[in-house]
């Protein structure tokens, strides 16, 4: 794929959509970090020598204010999605639809050479979906499991166990299922390489959303059309 | 004439020599070593290979570094004081050291020879001792030197400017530096630090993670704590968290690692009618709640051990077994899970850069055909 230089962009994400991304994703890979030291073996943690205890202390500290950040973000985009008009569309174009799993086949056919062209997809795409859904279901899981054994003393041994099963396993899934479904898919992906700066800038390329997001660019264009003609109308008004 | 009188020289000189060595050089031997034990111990070579009881042979070694031995614990005593017998060379007659004998070593506490037997005492009676212990293989119970060696104190005085003041205002009264920086470092030592957490593990796990000898006193083998919290937490160097001692044998609720016992015993602070206090010790689990004391296992095992005691069971056999069943289930689904999303996830990642490869090739042939029609 080629980008012109002087390509027309879209706009992808806002502004409050950007900074809430870089809150998750901060505090997310904080959280990993900080979460997996505890799964280290003997001999990787040795290797922190006298400097292990400062900086098992100030792994729970970031540990828990990452912890903090993540859930407040979550709360706010609960609000952001149900509250704000720029939610409301969010979450009506990110909700499944029936098209989402005939996309998804005729993707997967056209990608396995099997289709002549890429089916023309919505706003968010099937992968996207599953993407952000799956983040709903993680996130409920790490911040129940995590507020109790934040609270240990006031649960059952067995319920701690059960929630550090849960807290370990959803970590795990979530860990791999960023690196491999998100940043390889989202950002390592050679239509953007080195990364889709759509997260920085908010912006997506004329050429990218006819490939990626076919039906959402027409819808767009159509959108934006009847916007000129309404400011066109109104300015004849005026004159 | 004159070869006489060279040799009445050389005779002198020789004697002068030697007295030089007996008077000078050995007087530092002699202050402490008046038993003269150094002038043999003293080399680096004393040892002989015996057998061991597993008839294996062993190497031992009776050389004695006195700078060392000075510094240890043990520095101001005399080899006898512990040593009994050695009176015959070579020593057939010696004994076995025992700890609880009377060390002609005045207690200042009491006034009396100071020795190590209440301790022994306690020790015999405890899940550790002959007495107290539940299983006929008395052989493999632990002795003082399975635990204790006599080492130099690890506390040093010169460096630290706050000691080097603090003995200074000690030397003003108390004649011998040499006694008040040893009470110093006694006194320090035992104020300062107790065996730090990773070393307590790594020495109760020396018998209570070797599956053979905790077969051999039907006792559970210790593996799942260096899993737990508790154990990363220790492993990274934290001193806050509980190490085995902390709970089995805990000071605050009036332990001692020599009185151990069984927690089946309704006194062992892990007994379940004990387990809330001794979780909510000070600087531990404040608020613990009954529930968190009681319902579940900190170190889990892979055996289920059957809990008898007095004061009731708090987990049944069936319990363990569901609660190993319920959090392997989770593990599982887990397992499962992620084999699912990141196969698919892989999968479709890889059959993207399939399709992209495609279009590479369909973009340069188009670019090609471009070039030769212009």
């Amino acid at each position: 794929m080629s980008h012109g230089k002087n390509e027309r962009m879209f706009v992808r994400l806002t502004k409050s959509q950007r900074i809430q991304h870089v809150i998750l994703f901060v505090s997310t890979g904080l959280l990993i970090l900080t979460g997996f030291m505890l799964m280290g073996e003997r001999w990787v943690i040795d290797m922190f020598g006298s400097a292990g205890n400062e900086i098992f202390y100030w792994r729970g500290i970031v540990h828990r204010i990452a912890g903090v950040a993540v859930t407040l973000v979550c709360l706010y985009h609960l609000g952001y999605v149900v509250v704000q008009e720029e939610g409301r569309s969010w979450i009506k174009d990110m909700l499944p639809r029936l098209s989402d799993a005939t996309h998804a086949s005729q993707n997967v056919s056209y990608m396995l050479g099997f289709r002549e062209a890429r089916p023309k997809m919505e706003r968010f795409t099937y992968i996207e979906k599953v993407e952000y859904f799956s983040v709903y279901f993680g996130m409920f899981i790490v911040i129940v499991t995590g507020t109790m054994m934040w609270t240990e003393q006031y649960w059952p041994k067995f319920w701690l166990d059960v929630a550090d099963a849960f807290h370990l396993g959803e970590a795990t899934l979530a860990a791999l299922a960023i690196i491999i479904g998100h940043i390889f898919s989202v950002h390592y992906n050679p239509h953007v390489y080195p990364m889709n700066k759509a997260f920085i800038d908010g912006k997506i390329s004329e050429s990218m959303m006819k490939e990626e997001h076919g039906l959402w660019y027409e819808r767009e264009l159509e959108r934006l059309a009847a916007e000129e003609a309404e400011a066109a109308s109104e300015g004849n008004n005026n004159a | 004439m004159k070869t006489k009188h060279t040799a009445r020289n050389i005779t002198v000189a020789l004697f002068l020599l030697i007295a030089f060595f007996i008077l000078f050089i050995p007087t530092t031997v002699l202050a402490v070593d008046d038993e003269n034990c150094l002038m043999c111990h003293k080399y680096a070579g004393l040892g002989r290979y015996a057998k061991s009881e597993e008839q294996k042979a062993i190497k031992r070694i009776f050389y004695v570094n006195e700078e060392l031995f000075k510094a240890s614990y043990h520095g101001k005593l005399r080899c006898k004081s512990c040593h009994n017998g050695v009176e015959e060379i070579p020593h057939t007659d010696v004994t076995n050291v025992d700890c609880a004998t009377d060390c002609h070593l005045n207690d200042p506490s009491t006034g009396r020879d100071f020795s190590h037997k209440p301790i022994v005492d306690d020790l015999k009676k405890s899940a550790h001792g002959e007495d107290g212990a539940k299983s006929e293989n008395i052989e493999d119970l632990p002795k003082c030197k399975d635990c204790h060696s006599n080492k130099p104190y690890q506390i040093s005085v010169d460096k630290d400017l706050k000691s080097m003041q603090f003995i200074k205002v000690c030397n003003e009264c108390h004649e011998s530096e040499e006694w008040t920086n040893r009470f110093y470092k006694h006194m320090f030592y035992r104020a300062q630090t107790r065996r730090p957490s990773k070393q307590v593990v790594a020495l109760c796990s020396k018998c209570h993670a070797d599956k053979e000898k905790m077969e051999r006193h039907d006792l559970e083998v210790v593996v799942g704590f260096k899993d737990t919290f508790h154990g990363k937490a220790i492993v990274y160097g934290d001193e806050d968290v509980a190490n085995c001692l902390n709970c089995h044998a805990s000071y605050q609720m009036g332990f001692s690692p020599h009185r151990i016992t069984s927690h089946t015993e309704s006194s062992s602070p892990v007994h379940p009618n004990n387990k809330l206090e001794n979780c909510s010790q000070a600087g531990c689990h404040a608020n613990a709640q009954e529930a968190f004391a009681k319902k579940g296992k900190v170190h889990p095992s892979n055996v289920v051990v059957e809990r008898v005691d007095e004061g009731g069971i708090t987990i049944s056999e069936e319990e363990q077994e569901f609660q190993r069943w319920v959090l392997d289930m989770i593990a599982l689904f887990y397992k499962i899970l992620i084999i699912a999303v990141v196969g698919g996830l892989g999968f479709h990642r890889l059959a993207d850069l399939y399709a992209t490869h495609r279009e590479r090739k369909i973009a340069l042939r188009a670019a090609k055909l471009g070039r030769h029609s212009s």
